[in-house]
């Protein structure tokens, strides 16, 4: 598994995408830093480039480099090491090589501009998504054949993951508005990562208006320590479900 | 009669409705070079597949020197295999590709052999990235791979495509040389005056079937023909079925 | 032992007359309270030591100033020092040992029905109330350092308190640990400024039916309700800062039933609501800064003619809120950070009015709970999509004239990040430098620590 992890490391470090990955989030991140002028403002504006690009961008990558390694992959199959060593060591490749763009491109610049708390949440809730969807996209690459039909998948769960949940939550929450269905919302939203790391980050950068009436019950849980212990584990299902899927389905899956 | 090399009992293979291959049982003994030909869609590449762990057969068994296969990946120890088409990952060199794949087969220098590397001119382009190679060398690259882990059984599939000539023949000369050291060489070509000299014996496939497995010399003389593409169709009772030049299922 | 010295006569106020400078040292044999009964009008007596006589009542017009290390405990028999005299001063001591009470409002320092009272320099050492003035009139407060014990809940009183008072000036004190740092009920004409409040149990400034006050340039911070100023006429408001007050019913600045207010170069920051109208009339709110609070802006339907112009508007969760359909309030020349309009004639304002009201505002007024989708890409869209068709929230919501960039620094010194209070009393004050206090922050407004706040005693 290291071996694979290693070489497909190397090919990742020199991949353009990669790196035009990092250098937009670089850039964007700096970019706001820059324009903004305020740091704590700057932070907020990319609270919503985060949450919204790092998943696209995970999926999308994840699954074009997956189909376009299949005949690499093939090769290395056909090796004297198991289905498993390959999966792991490409998908934990894919998986830190983005985190390391990430690192550079949005880490430096927090720690440059505001290295603090909500900034440190922000990463650490980034470098969730990355997994999260890395292991989605290594899914979609292996039940999907075709990487037109791959990728639109991808675009289909970000959609959903991003927008349309949201959507749906809210539609739920005025269509029972007479109900109490407030106990519902926060464990409905949570439920979604993306939602989920929204939330983490949001808990540090509306502090002020968390501590208001409705606020605190949300601060109250994901601020103590079972909450925060809770909203980890969640993320780690997201990781480890799809990862297990994804395992299971190359194992038997003809090449 | 020879030491078998590897077994196929009963072996099949069914995507979904439509059985790839069905009731292969056939033997492959220790120096000997079997070209596997058939029309498209025969089943001959579904067969190398099984054979190296890329497919997992629905029925059967196929043993490798005595053991049968299954999820232990040790057996492939033993093969080496140049596919049709060769991708890599693109931002590696070829050094690395090749140093990787020493890592992954966990061998050490003393186990390789690196004479292709000089016979196919690739001592220059091992510090060039595997991306801005030409389909040709990158098939060179297959070739080198497959060979240099000296392996007891060589698959290859359509290895003569995407190479020059020259390169070509050298690469079944290598084979040549692997069947005579004792190794298994398994060849699915179109271009059979390629391999004709070289194949000891020929086995056809259709319709995922083995329609037979014999010497060249018995095909030959039971046709009564000097060439091997004369004498399939006459073995078969027909014109051979018009077969696409590349591509396989 | 008492040392008796003759000073050079001095003028005062009522004639002509030679005052005495008396030491008191509370090792000696007589009584502190049986000292005060023999100076004359006018004296002054330097206090050295730990005097400890239960309540001690001040009933001539005198100077009382402690030397270095005095102190006046009370040993909780009651009231501390009582002051029923004109023109009393009490300077540079620490004071404490009040008597906690649910009865009786007792206090370090207590003035009754006096004029020109001062009471500066001193050290009000864990007081149930600590300053209290009650019909007091032109008193000053200035210098004192009034800190409570909020470790055990309830037990603290207010930290100044004036009652039925006029023409005060509370200035250049620190108020922490009370239940309000500072608290006004039918105060009139009296001015509020430099001074600290924070870290108090409810507010850090409570006025009530109190009239014509000003109050400027003080740092009220993390207060458990912030600042309320209620039932109160023409009040001016400049140059203050009002911070990390959280909490439910918490507020930077609550303003109830005032008419006729000024709120000029104020910063509002990292507070649940930063600034909350209600039922007012003609506030005009001018440069203030609204940065990082939950609701920078609550302006109730039943506050009219009020107006804000020229503030700013950075980094909240949400610009402004209101609970109705009506509007009878103008807002002009603003800036919103979240203005996505142009400027094509650069005049500096934008060209299409800003609607502060987002969907998501009102959306959270009716459900709390979904406040949960805060900052959610679903949200910012309909949110957009409310400010550019608006359907829901009222007609006049909304600024004509939003500013393209904030209001220039220069014209609101409340922008400075940095208030030093120094000490320069040269009262002889017991605390050697006095009380100086500077405050100061950083950039770092999230993290725990980004208060660097300090008392330098």
């Amino acid at each position: 598994m290291f071996k694979v992890f290693k070489y497909t490391l190397i090919d990742l470090a020199r991949n353009r995408f990669v790196l035009g990955y990092a250098l937009l989030m670089l850039l964007v991140a700096q970019g706001l830093f820059v324009v903004e002028g305020d740091p704590a403002k700057a932070l907020i504006s990319l609270v919503q480039v985060v949450l919204t690009l790092v998943p696209l961008i995970t999926l999308v990558f994840t699954v074009v480099y997956l189909y376009d390694s299949l005949e690499f992959t093939q090769l290395l199959a056909v090796q004297p090491i198991g289905r498993r060593s390959i999966l792991a060591g490409q998908l934990l490749a894919l998986s830190s090589a983005l985190l390391v763009a990430q690192a550079f491109g949005l880490g430096l610049p927090l720690l440059v501009h505001t290295p603090d708390l909500p900034a440190l949440i922000l990463s650490l809730s980034g470098s969730g998504l990355v997994l999260v969807f890395a292991a989605l996209g290594a899914l979609i690459a292996l039940k999907q054949r075709e990487k037109a039909r791959g990728v639109g998948v991808a675009l289909f769960i970000w959609f959903l993951f991003v927008l349309v949940y949201d959507a749906l939550l809210m539609w739920l929450m005025f269509a029972f508005s007479d109900h109490p269905i407030e106990p519902l919302v926060v464990p409905l939203a949570g439920i979604n990562p993306v939602d989920l790391a929204r939330i983490m980050v949001m808990l540090q950068i509306d502090l002020a208006a968390m501590m208001g009436y409705s606020g605190a019950v949300y601060k109250n849980f994901f601020g103590s320590t079972i909450g925060m212990g809770v909203a980890g584990s969640i993320l780690l299902l997201w990781i480890l479900i799809p990862t297990m899927i994804a395992f299971r389905v190359f194992q038997r899956k003809d090449l | 009669m020879s030491e078998v090399r590897i077994r196929f009992d009963n072996v099949g293979k069914r995507y979904g409705r439509l059985w790839a291959l069905r009731g292969a049982d056939l033997t492959f003994v220790k120096g000997e070079v079997v070209m596997l030909i058939g029309p498209n869609a025969s089943g001959k590449t579904t067969l190398i597949k099984c054979l190296l762990g890329l497919v997992r057969s629905t029925e059967g068994r196929i043993s490798v020197d005595g053991k049968v296969i299954g999820n232990d990946p040790g057996y492939r120890r033993s093969i080496g295999y140049m596919p049709q088409i060769s991708q890599f990952p693109t931002a590696l060199t070829v050094g690395q590709l090749l140093d990787m794949m020493k890592d992954v087969r966990g061998l050490d220098d003393s186990a390789l052999d690196d004479s292709l590397v000089d016979e196919l001119g690739m001592r220059a382009h091992m510090d060039k990235r595997l991306g801005t190679l030409s389909g040709g060398t990158r098939q060179k690259v297959s070739a080198v791979l497959a060979f240099r882990s000296r392996p007891q059984i060589l698959v290859m599939d359509e290895p003569t495509a995407g190479l020059d000539p020259i390169s070509a023949r050298r690469v079944l000369k290598e084979a040549g040389a692997l069947r005579d050291s004792g190794g298994t060489v398994l060849i699915t070509s179109h271009l059979m005056e390629e391999v004709e000299s070289l194949a000891d014996r020929v086995a056809y496939l259709e319709d995922g079937h083995l329609r037979f497995l014999l010497p060249v010399k018995e095909i030959l003389e039971l046709t009564g023909t000097q060439r091997l593409a004369n004498a399939i169709p006459a073995m078969l009772g027909g014109p051979l079925k018009e077969a696409d030049p590349v591509h396989h299922v | 032992m008492i040392r008796a010295f003759a000073l050079l006569p001095l003028l005062l106020s009522f004639g002509v007359c030679s005052a005495t400078s008396w030491e008191y040292d509370a090792h000696g044999a007589e009584r502190f309270k049986d000292l005060l009964q023999r100076i004359a009008i006018g004296d002054t007596v330097r206090i050295s030591g730990i005097v400890q006589e239960g309540t001690i009542t001040i009933n001539r017009p005198v100077t009382i100033w402690g030397r270095e290390g005095a102190v006046i405990d009370g040993g909780e028999k009651g009231e501390v020092l009582v002051v029923l005299a004109d023109d009393v001063t009490i300077r540079g001591l620490t004071i404490r040992g009040t008597l906690v009470s649910n009865l009786e409002d007792y206090a370090g320092i207590k003035v009754k029905e006096c004029y020109r009272t001062v009471i500066a320099g001193n050290f009000m050492d864990r007081c149930f109330f600590a300053i209290y003035l009650s019909g007091a009139r032109d008193a000053l407060v200035e210098h004192n350092r009034v800190i409570g014990d909020d470790s055990v809940d309830e037990r603290m009183a207010n930290g100044i308190h004036l009652w039925k008072c006029n023409n005060a000036t509370i200035r250049h004190n620190l108020s922490e640990r009370h239940r309000d740092g500072i608290y006004f009920e039918f105060v009139t004409d009296s001015r509020i400024h430099d001074n600290v409040s924070r870290n108090n149990l409810r507010y850090g400034l409570h006025f009530m039916f109190s009239h014509r006050d000003t109050y400027e340039d003080n740092l009220f911070l993390n207060n458990g309700a912030g600042v309320a100023v209620m039932y109160s006429k023409v009040i001016e408001m400049r140059r203050n800062k009002f911070l990390s007050n959280r909490g439910a019913s918490s507020y930077g600045l609550l303003l109830k039933e005032i008419n006729d207010g000024e709120i000029t170069d104020n910063v509002f920051r990292d507070n649940t609501t930063g600034l909350m109208v209600d039922g007012c009339n003609r506030i005009h709110a001018q440069r203030n800064e609204f940065r990082y609070n939950g609701w920078a802006l609550k302006l109730f339907a039943n506050a009219t003619a009020c107006s804000f112009r020229s503030n700013s508007f950075l980094g909240n969760t949400f610009d402004v809120s209101t609970n109705g359909e009506l509007m009878l309030n103008e807002m002009m020349g603003n800036y919103w950070d979240r203005y996505a309009g142009y400027d094509l004639d650069r005049d500096g304002f934008g060209d299409v009015p800003h609607r502060p009201l987002g969907f998501f505002t009102l959306l959270v007024e009716r459900m709390p709970y979904a406040m949960v989708f805060s900052r959610s890409l679903f949200v910012s869209l309909l949110d957009r999509a409310e400010r550019l068709i608006p359907s829901l929230s009222p007609e006049a919501m909304k600024d004509d004239r939003p500013l393209m960039r904030p209001p220039d620094p220069k014209d609101g010194t409340g922008r400075k990040d940095t208030v030093t209070m120094s000490n320069s009393a040269g009262s002889g004050s017991s605390f050697g430098s006095g009380s100086g206090i500077s405050y100061c922050w950083s950039q770092r407004i999230r993290s725990k620590s980004w208060l660097t706040l300090e008392a330098h005693v």
